[in-house]
């Protein structure tokens, strides 16, 4: 009985491997169109799907795929977690390596498995008053966030480190790992390091799910994930369910030890349906091989051990904090520096529908796109703005709305992208070194790229600090043709901060129906 | 803020100042003299054709031929221009058809290698595939079976290296690209265009692609600094693209009305010499009116006056 145990490690490589295939794509790859659904994974999430939905108030096309999990769930169960989910499959690679020795013995109640349906309540409740928080604990937006903030810019930074070595060293050492190397930066390494803000603490956050297997197999999974409340909930009742054979069953235990979710309670005939991933593992231990998987069933489920208090209490709150949320200043006065990528919906929809999973910051040729920390309020923690002074927006380029996988980027076409203007730019005449007549310079009007340039320059006579006159080439910017894409800022020359500056006023965005 | 700083010591001044006044005293009462003592002439052709290949052919056929600068064996660099995410019709860019032609001459002239690289302004990638310039290389590589001669990459940090400029008028030091510093030989393959700061861009401005660092900062100073990075790093030959000609919202462009069809190319084992031609030719300049020109010829980088150049035109 092994065989289908076999089966769903097989899976679980290859949905990860694909997951990672994907996350690597996510990428320029001499293509203006990506060629395929890097998004599909965030597409296929209903928990994602339904917090859009709900608090963005618009049915959104591109999450069809997650109506297929859904239905699919009905069916079968919570497959998905056992089967597809790429965060469980991190997790439980991490158990079989880091944590294969670790004795837990009764540390985390079973009581605590409640918790991800009280956040469940509690995040689908202030999603219905349009405040989505979703983001903080849906796996596939945690794990692909991770990815492309986090992990694979510290790994490409130690690879290079470790090849930008070999590659000094005299002797035949470079003509062995510079080969090598040329392999890994067209398959797998970055084009140019990638750098994002809060990265260190993403990563913590990320070690901290996996840490907790310290304490209890697949932890995260069986108390905290709402994907994987909602999909338990949605699966209680589905075909494919654990069930023993009573008769040959000796109660050895055997079972219950070796499940990974604690779904087999007490009496082991007893499986608590929403529990189960289906992981068969317990039928892959079982001497006596009573133990199946089929739409018949020997026992009812057990309850799910939720009050109803306890429901209702979680879901008040969530409904309760929206308008705290919503009466904090920056929503009149936003962050001037809050600048949204080309495409980007009216901030109300746009942070009801941004799923904070990285895939615009990931494409984002330039490495403009970034997450936010405060500017857009604790509400729009980690969506994506654009810091022109770390990188620019592209102006041939289209790739964030392409990856977007709840449009809260719109796809845009090129004509209509270069028209989509992000902010306007201005010149810090105190700084700018034409202006305050130190030399020449007028880079921001080379790099300016739209076709009559947004900065032009006028040759005027400018005191130098020293009192006398000279001539000099100085920039001004024309606001009607001025697109916000931060290239002056990003190339300004000064050093620190630049003399050249670009901030939100005149971005494109309208308001939207969920006014901010 | 510029490695090094901007030397322009007083003496260095009086010394620049004094050799310019006793050449202005010379070239008065000897003409002649002068032009002796200055060097000799030296060729730059002008070449008009239909194809933007046919002309890169005739410009270097009417200077001898590809063999007189590259020499069997050669690790050679070709520099063109790839410096903005554009079309070919655009104009910012060298036309891929010319550079493929340039680096077949030199594959014919016996060149051990040919290397075609340029540190770009948009993201690299995206400046590579719409210039066109990759995929015409790599295109011809294949085709004629020449991919471990022939390569064109992006530029990467690690190599670049820090190299001093002897006597330098701006930048002392500077990090410059490994590749082109071992090179034997340096092929300079500019387009001709308009240029916000410079007035033009041409062979000399085009050397700044081997630059590291904050490139913009040279932008204070940069006729001298284009002057010492085009001493330090000598070319051999450069041919200039002037098929297609930027004449307004120079270097990046990108409105079609700005492109004016001018069907010619220019070359010289001079990179001063070539950019003067071409600066009037084109442009009707004179190497006075443009700022990087006029202090090349000062520093002695290559040709002094227009009067040394012998025009081939075919
Ligand atoms: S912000 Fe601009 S450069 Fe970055 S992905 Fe979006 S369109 Fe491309
Ligand atoms: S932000 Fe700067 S470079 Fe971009 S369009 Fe405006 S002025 Fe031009």
């Amino acid at each position: 009985m092994k065989t289908t145990r076999t089966l769903r490690r097989a899976s679980q490589w290859v949905v990860f491997l694909l997951f990672v295939f994907l996350f690597l794509n996510t990428e320029y790859k001499d293509n203006d169109v990506l060629p395929y659904a890097v998004n599909l994974f965030l597409r296929l999430d209903p928990l994602m799907a339904g917090a859009a939905t709900l608090a963005g108030r618009a049915l959104i096309g591109l999450v069809w795929p997650a109506l297929i999990v859904a239905l699919l769930t009905v069916v079968l169960g919570r497959f998905f977690c056992g089967w597809v989910c790429p965060l469980g499959a991190v997790i439980d690679a991490a158990d079989a390596t880091v944590f294969r020795k670790v004795r837990r013995k009764g540390a985390v109640p079973v009581s605590w498995r409640r918790y991800k349906y009280l956040l469940l309540f509690f995040l689908a409740a202030s999603s219905l008053f349009t405040l989505q928080w979703v983001f903080l604990f849906d796996p596939i937006s945690i794990l692909i966030r991770t990815l492309t903030v986090s992990v694979f810019p510290a790994m490409n930074l130690v690879l290079h480190q470790i090849f930008d070595g070999f590659y000094r060293m005299p002797g035949p050492i470079p003509g062995i790992s510079e080969p090598a190397y040329g392999f890994l930066k067209s398959h797998f390494l970055a084009f140019e390091q990638p750098v994002f803000r809060t990265s260190a603490i993403v990563g913590l956050l990320f070690l901290g799910i996996l840490a907790a297997e310290k304490y209890q197999r697949r932890f995260w999974c069986r108390n905290l994930c709402p994907l994987g409340g909602l999909l338990a909930l949605m699966g209680r009742f589905g075909l494919f369910r654990r069930r023993i054979t009573e008769a040959g069953c000796t109660r050895c235990g055997l079972c219950e030890s070796e499940c990974r979710m604690g779904a087999i309670g007490g009496d082991v005939a007893v499986t608590d349906h929403g529990e189960c991933i289906e992981c068969m593992d317990c039928q892959a231990v079982c001497p006596e091989e009573v133990i199946h998987f089929s739409g018949k069933e020997g026992r009812r489920p057990a309850a799910v051990d939720l009050t109803r208090r306890g429901v209702l209490a979680a879901a008040a709150l969530g409904a309760v904090t929206v308008p705290f949320f919503r009466v904090e200043a920056h929503g009149k006065a936003p962050d001037p520096l809050m600048i949204r990528p080309p495409g980007a919906l009216p901030e109300g929809e746009f942070l009801a529908r941004c799923t904070r999973c990285g895939e615009c910051m990931r494409v984002c040729i330039a490495n403009g796109l970034q997450p936010t920390w405060f500017e857009a309020g604790i509400e729009g923690m980690w969506s994506p703005i654009l810091v022109s002074r770390i990188g620019y927006c592209e102006y041939n380029c289209t790739l964030c709305g392409q990856v977007c996988p709840t449009g809260a980027i719109r796809r845009l076409p090129l004509p209509e992208k270069r028209k989509t203007r992000l902010g306007l730019a201005y010149v810090d005449r105190s700084r700018c070194l034409p202006w305050v007549g130190q030399s020449d310079c007028i880079v921001c009007e080379e790099h300016c790229p739209t076709w009559s340039k947004a900065i032009v320059f006028r040759e005027e006579r400018t005191r130098t600090a020293r009192g006398g006159w000279r001539t000099f080439k100085k920039p001004y910017i024309d606001e009607e043709l001025c697109v916000g894409c931060g290239i002056c800022e990003t190339k300004c020359p000064l050093a620190d901060r630049a003399a050249v500056l670009v901030t939100s006023r005149g971005e494109t965005r309208s308001t939207g129906v969920l006014a901010r | 803020m510029i490695p090094g700083g901007c030397p322009f010591s007083r003496r260095r001044f009086l010394q620049a100042a004094g050799g310019a006044a006793g050449a202005l005293a010379a070239s008065a009462l000897f003409p002649s003299a002068l032009r002796a003592a200055a060097g000799k002439t030296v060729d730059v052709a002008a070449a008009s054709a239909a194809s933007p290949a046919e002309r890169a052919r005739k410009a270097v056929a009417l200077l001898g031929g590809m063999e007189s600068f590259v020499s069997r064996g050669d690790v050679v660099v070709l520099k063109p221009n790839i410096g903005w995410d554009r079309t070919p019709e655009q104009a910012a860019n060298t036309d891929p058809e010319f550079v493929v032609a340039v680096a077949e001459m030199c594959l014919a002239a016996g060149a051990r290698s040919v290397s075609v690289f340029d540190r770009t302004c948009n993201d690299p990638r995206r400046c590579y595939v719409n210039s066109g310039i990759k995929d015409a290389v790599e295109r011809f590589a294949r085709k004629n079976r020449v991919g471990d001669a022939l390569r064109i990459y992006h530029v990467e940090d690690r190599k670049f290296v820090r190299a001093s400029i002897p006597d330098a008028l701006a930048i002392r030091e500077w990090d410059l690209y490994r590749d082109a510093l071992e090179a034997d030989k340096i092929v300079n393959v500019p387009i001709a265009k308009h240029h916000s700061l410079a007035g033009i861009t041409l062979g000399l401005k085009n050397m700044m692609g081997i630059m590291g660092g904050n490139r913009g900062q040279i932008h204070f100073r940069l006729s001298e600094c284009l002057a010492d990075v085009n001493r330090r790093v000598p070319v051999a030959l450069t041919v200039i693209d002037a098929g297609r000609v930027l004449v307004r919202n120079g270097p990046s462009g990108g409105n079609l009305a700005d492109v004016k069809s001018f069907g010619k190319a220019f070359a010289s084992r001079d990179v001063v010499a070539a950019d003067v031609v071409a600066a009037e030719k084109i442009f009707r300049l004179a190497p006075r009116d443009v700022g990087h020109i006029g202090k090349a010829m000062e520093s002695g980088l290559g040709i002094a006056s227009r009067a040394q150049i012998r025009l081939v035109e075919g």
